[in-house]
């Protein structure tokens, strides 16, 4: 029998790693995987201004501000490829310190003068805490997946051809900006919920990992993603029953591990992309000119 | 008759840098026209200023007598092949299909009848048999022959293409240009970006020479002389002429 | 551009000069010493003792976490103008090892929970003792004679005053010794059970004969996992104990989470939060509450109402 409290963990953490692995695959094949990065990271001056402004610590809200911050963030590195000669990935480094130095600014500056500042437990949003899962937790990042797959399953073809092609799907009259700004906000709300369980600075792997180790194993677009969705829930459920296991690591990190792990071991063995299978393949190829057996 | 596509005056600019200066023709037919000019004279920048994907400085498109957003579902489009990632995970159908959107609605699944649409469609350009190959694992010319079945899938009136023919091998190039011929042939109209000077009289029935503001246009004949080419090229244009000249007299007299 | 590199080094050794001139090294002028102080629980033991002969500043206020405290520059520059510093020692500030090393070759530095001998102390974290010395009334009051000593030392002048004053608020702190251990008496041994966010009061349940369990370990720096909080629930639902407490400076989360773990699964029990209590910080400076004495019966009114 699992404690209720294990459960209630892996059940957020899991839903999380789902969400973040259908979300983060859409935004790495659109190219602006970094963005989801920038967003968490961007975040972090959000959470601490709500703080201030609510004075309390009450989750919708500070994660309202969060996701407020984020938003700016990205709106700053869109304006600055846009109207500056700076590139994207300078403008994103840039957004991404910036605003995270200034986050660490503010949170100390609120653990020291606040006085019920280190009651908001604001640290531990950088690396992430889920003992502290409760309920109204999962049925918050429960209810953002279950809107985030539906979403995914009515605007499939809309999404597959925007993050394919959007110069053609703008001559079909698409409206890409719109489906972009879609995109971009799903992915600003599954970061900034994932923020108290896996930390700010940890976000990104959630998004990224899984669908980098789902294209070992299939070039289909379809099976890509639900092999990105199940390799993000394993990733999460596997990494929080370690973490709540050993009891003493926090889970941020051993689940961006678990996550690293899987990604690696598919990198090296998964049949017929993986490195040790093109090897074999190539060996044999090798052999077989030699031979004198290939037509 | 409402002229096909009427160009009037467009100008696009770059950072403040003219691309295309007072650009201004008429196709009042169907037709094959080719767009001709050296690197840099704006001629990709040109197909994408008519589709709307960049921003007009000033001046005005029309299609079929329409602004163009009006008409898109009679547009097709083949893009440069360097425009997409070609490790994206999906397969030759996935893509040819992706033509047949264009007259779905939100939300609506491509069904059995745009599937096979999309088979005809790929069968038409000699790729059947590479349907369920992922596109990276294509050649250039399998690649190239992919966006055109993609944009025969769209079912068009009037097409954009921007070299379609670069790079590839000499046996898709008939390929191409066989379909392109069927697609005249049918009424419609084929717009293309093109790079190679031996076979712009084979291939097109009216040319634009552009080198950033239009030099001429017309029908390939009275247009594509050498006087014209040498104001389109500049002084770059003795050896493409002499090669020109050289091609023409292999050839003979009736061809 | 070496004549240019020569000035600047000159410029710079200068202005490092006068500031190292700017303060009080050793040589206390006219007026009040110049206390400054960590923690407010700190602070109070000096203030009683010294009364208006010394001006006290604390760095550490209200809601503020001891162990996570990093100082700033501002900080820096109040420690070394001071004529003598006090903490709580024992690594409970934990990130200020370095400051007060610094600071200790220029003035007297003094850990005030150094006075008690090890014996006395409870075992902590990797190597160290437990801080949270203040929560045992009695032996808190111990840390009376460094203060006294020291302040002696630096305004012998009022030496007197000084003796006078340690000598009563001793004796009001065993009598608040007393009173804790008689009022927490009064809640039957099998429901003294206390729990919080964190390690903070193991010294309190020795001396008061409570059980103590937290969440968090002695230092708020370590994570809880969710083993512990099973651990807690577990322990929670078998003992049926009805009340958990949360702290002015700590985050509360786990503590909701074991309330809603024990109010699901098994043997359900509903638990709700007794009242907040002040473990690493004092409340606030103009209310009863702001006092060492006031925080201590603030603590033990709030307990022995939830738990009787």
């Amino acid at each position: 029998m699992i404690a209720y409290n294990t459960l209630v963990v892996l059940a957020g953490v899991g839903l999380l790693g789902a969400a973040a692995g259908l979300v983060g695959t859409f935004a790495t094949l659109r190219r602006r995987a970094l963005v989801g990065d920038a967003l968490a990271h961007a975040a972090l001056p959000g959470l601490c201004v709500a703080f201030l402004l609510i004075g309390e610590r009450w989750l919708p809200g500070l994660l309202l501000g969060a996701l407020v911050s984020g938003l700016v963030g990205v709106g700053v590195i869109a304006f600055l490829r846009r109207f500056t000669r700076i590139k994207e990935d300078a403008a994103i480094g840039i957004v991404l310190s910036v605003f995270f130095g200034l986050g660490i600014v503010l949170v100390t500056w609120i653990q020291k003068t606040s006085t019920t500042g280190s009651k908001a437990g604001l640290d531990s949003y950088i690396l992430g805490k889920t003992a502290g899962i409760v309920l109204a937790d999962v049925q918050l990042i429960g209810l953002v997946a279950a809107a985030i797959l539906a979403l995914v399953l009515l605007f499939y073809k809309e999404a597959k051809l925007l993050v394919f092609d959007p110069d053609f799907a703008r001559v079909q009259g698409w409206p890409v900006g719109w489906l972009d700004f879609l995109l971009m906000g799903l992915l600003a709300v599954v970061v900034v919920i994932g923020l108290p369980a896996v930390g700010v600075v940890l976000m990104a792997a959630l998004l990224i990992l899984p669908g980098s180790t789902a294209r070992f194993w299939s070039d289909r677009f379809g099976v890509i993603l639900t092999l990105a969705t199940l390799f993000g829930a394993a990733t999460g459920l596997v990494g929080a029953s370690l973490s709540a296991a050993t009891d003493t690591l926090p889970a941020g990190p051993i689940i961006v591990l678990v996550g690293t792990a899987l990604f690696v071991a598919s990198a090296l063995f998964a049949p017929r992309r993986g490195v040790v299978a093109r090897w074999l393949d190539d060996r044999r190829f090798r052999r077989e000119l030699r031979e004198g057996a290939v037509p | 008759m409402t002229p096909v596509l009427d160009v009037h005056d467009v100008t696009v600019a770059y950072h403040r840098k003219p691309v295309l200066w007072d650009v201004d023709f008429t196709l009042d037919e169907p037709c094959l026209a080719g767009i001709i000019g050296p690197n840099g004279s704006g001629k990709s920048t040109l197909l994408k200023a008519v589709l709307g994907l960049v921003p007009l400085a000033s001046g005005r498109v029309t299609a079929f007598g329409e602004p163009v957003a009006r008409v898109r579902k009679r547009i097709g489009y083949v893009p440069q092949r360097n425009s997409v990632d070609w490790d994206f995970p999906v397969h030759v159908a996935d893509v040819v299909l992706m033509g047949t959107y264009g007259r779905l609605g939100w939300f609506q699944r491509p069904g059995r009848a745009e599937r096979q649409w999309a088979a005809e469609c790929l069968e038409r350009v000699g790729l059947t048999h590479l349907a369920d190959r992922q596109i990276g694992q294509l050649s250039g010319g399998q690649q190239q022959r992919t966006f055109l079945a993609r944009a025969l899938a769209q079912r068009s009136d009037l097409y954009f293409m921007d070299e379609p023919m670069a790079g590839v091998d000499a046996a898709t190039e008939r390929v191409i240009f066989t379909v392109l011929k069927e697609l005249r042939d049918a009424g419609r109209t084929v717009v293309v970006v093109h790079h190679d000077l031996r076979t712009v009289e084979d291939y097109f029935d009216r040319v634009v020479l552009l080198n950033t503001r239009l030099v001429a246009s017309g029908p390939t004949a009275t247009t594509f002389t050498a006087e014209n080419l040498q104001r389109t090229y500049g002084g770059r244009l003795a050896i493409l002429e002499k090669a020109g000249q050289a091609i023409r007299e292999q050839r003979g007299p009736g061809r | 551009m070496a004549r240019a590199g020569f000035v600047c080094a000159l410029l710079a050794a200068t202005a490092l000069g006068l500031t190292g001139c700017g303060n009080s090294e050793g040589s206390r002028g006219e007026g009040p010493v110049r206390v400054v102080c960590t923690t407010g629980m700190v602070a109070d033991l000096v203030r009683q003792v010294g009364g208006d002969h010394v001006a006290v500043t604390t760095l550490m206020g209200e809601g503020v976490d001891p162990h996570l405290y990093k100082p700033t520059p501002g900080d820096i520059d109040t420690l070394s103008r001071a004529d003598v510093i006090f903490y709580s020692g024992r690594n409970l500030e934990g990130k200020m090892g370095e400051v007060f090393a610094r600071m200790a070759r220029k003035k007297p530095t003094l850990a005030v929970a150094d006075a008690i001998a090890d014996e006395h102390l409870l075992d902590g974290d990797g190597g160290h003792h437990d801080p949270h010395l203040w929560f045992d009334v009695a032996l808190w009051s111990k840390t009376l004679e460094p203060i006294r000593a020291e302040l002696a030392k630096l305004d012998p002048a009022n030496a007197a005053t000084f003796e006078a004053n340690a000598a009563t608020y001793r004796e009001r702190l065993l009598a608040l010794d007393t009173w804790a251990r008689n009022e927490l008496g009064t809640v039957p041994k099998a429901r003294r059970v206390l729990v919080t966010a964190h390690d903070a009061f193991r010294y309190f349940g020795r001396a008061y004969d409570v059980e103590v369990r937290g969440i968090q370990g002695i230092s708020t720096e370590s994570e809880a996992g969710v083993g512990s909080v099973n651990d807690l629930v577990a322990f929670l639902k078998d003992r049926r104990v009805k009340a958990v407490f949360v702290e002015s400076s700590v985050s509360e989360k786990n503590i909701q989470a074991v309330i809603e773990g024990c109010a699901r699964g098994s043997n359900p029990l509903t638990v709700a939060v007794g009242g907040e209590l002040f473990s690493d910080a004092m409340g606030a400076a103009d209310t009863p509450e702001g006092t060492y004495e006031g925080m201590v019966r603030h603590n033990v009114r709030t307990i022995v109402e939830a738990l009787r």
